[in-house]
């Protein structure tokens, strides 16, 4: 039952964001031109920063990340042999690292660009008898070359994690209550952080393991390019 | 009545199902088993039984690379797999795997040149 919820609340804010009139589209040609120039063939993920108030957010978010670009057709660096080594060298904070020339990593790892990822949101948070379960990432792309942004693109999963409703009364409001106690303790975060993923990786232009590599410049996606800077 | 809630609700679930079962029916680009479950797993609490649980689920994954559609291992594979192999005290193996990534994916071959020569000095392995 809570899993159809889930769904159609999700289908439904998507559909929502389809239909309301902010929701301008762009392609991926027009919006990422740089990618379709440069066209780098290997990625490396860099370990996140962690803006969220959860510490393990960090090393959890890093097992999602791996197999979607890769699936997307870019030779994507061994995430976890990489982050150990960058423990080594002491490069593994974030305020180092993404200090860090760009050419450094052209250099160490022959990677033609670098994944940044930012973990916006990665949390509960609470109601009187609800919860919404919220994942928050944004991702940007930079060339080794250049260290021009060649993509970048946020994705947001919000999950009620409420229970279904159990009727009214006061008896509901407690069954209510218990339920999102249960499905708190029980929420898997990193179920969420895959499902942000697909948001911001169905933008990203294919690489050259995908048979769609430089066809997709015409596949189109909700542009979130705030107004002022476009 | 087709206007109610509910009915929209269904339409929008079944749609749903049935874009998924097309894409589901080609295999995927790389078969990955079952290795962000178990590499998740090893995260959260980095004992030495689920390192040991992570290394055969990648094994397997690399043993049955014939099932996807690309027929390759996937991209790190061989490089994370040997990792795990050097920190487990098998340099020789570690090398190995090295070597295969960098046979596969011409990309990794300068980071894992620099690795095969690093662990060459640190542990005396002789290149093959």
């Amino acid at each position: 039952m809570n899993n159809i919820r889930m769904v159609t609340n999700i289908s439904l804010i998507f559909l929502l964001l389809l239909v309301s009139g902010c929701a301008k589209f762009t392609t991926k040609g027009e919006e990422f031109p740089k990618m379709y120039n440069e066209h780098p063939r290997s990625l490396l993920v860099l370990p996140p920063m962690n803006e969220s108030t959860d510490v393990e957010a960090k090393g959890y978010y890093m097992t999602t990340i791996e197999m979607p670009l890769a699936l997307t057709g870019y030779y994507v660096f061994p995430v976890e042999m990489v982050s150990d080594i960058m423990k080594q060298e002491g490069v593994y904070d974030s305020e180092v690292l993404y200090n860090m020339p760009l050419d450094k990593f052209y250099e160490y790892f022959g990677a033609d660009a670098v994944l940044y990822t930012r973990i916006k949101k990665w949390d509960v948070s609470y109601m009187v008898i609800a919860a919404n379960l919220t994942v928050s990432i944004e991702a940007e792309i930079l060339s080794t070359k250049t260290s021009e942004q060649l993509w970048k693109y946020t994705g947001t999963v919000v999950v009620d994690l409420s229970g279904g409703n159990s009727g009214g009364g006061l008896a509901g409001l407690v069954i209510n209550a218990i339920v999102t106690a249960i499905n708190t303790a029980a929420a898997d975060y990193v179920t969420y952080a895959h499902r942000a993923n697909g948001r911001f990786i169905q933008t990203l232009p294919f690489g050259p393991y995908h048979e769609m590599y430089l066809k997709d410049q015409q596949i189109k996606f909700v542009d979130q390019t705030p107004p002022s800077t476009k | 009545m087709l206007s109610s809630p509910r009915h929209i609700i269904l339409l929008l679930i079944i749609c749903a199902f049935s874009v998924t079962a097309c894409q589901k029916r080609q295999p995927p680009l790389y078969y990955y088993n079952d290795y962000s479950v178990s590499y998740y797993a090893y995260k959260k609490d980095m004992s030495p039984e689920s390192l040991l649980k992570l290394q055969q689920s990648m094994e397997k994954a690399i043993d049955d690379s014939g099932q996807s559609k690309s027929g390759r291992v996937p991209p790190g594979m061989y490089a994370n797999v040997g990792y795990i192999y050097l920190k487990s005290g098998k340099p020789q193996e570690a090398v190995g795997a090295f070597t295969k990534e960098k046979n596969v994916y011409p990309e990794s071959a300068h980071f894992m040149d620099r690795m095969i020569k690093k662990v060459e000095l640190t542990e005396g392995v002789e290149d093959e």
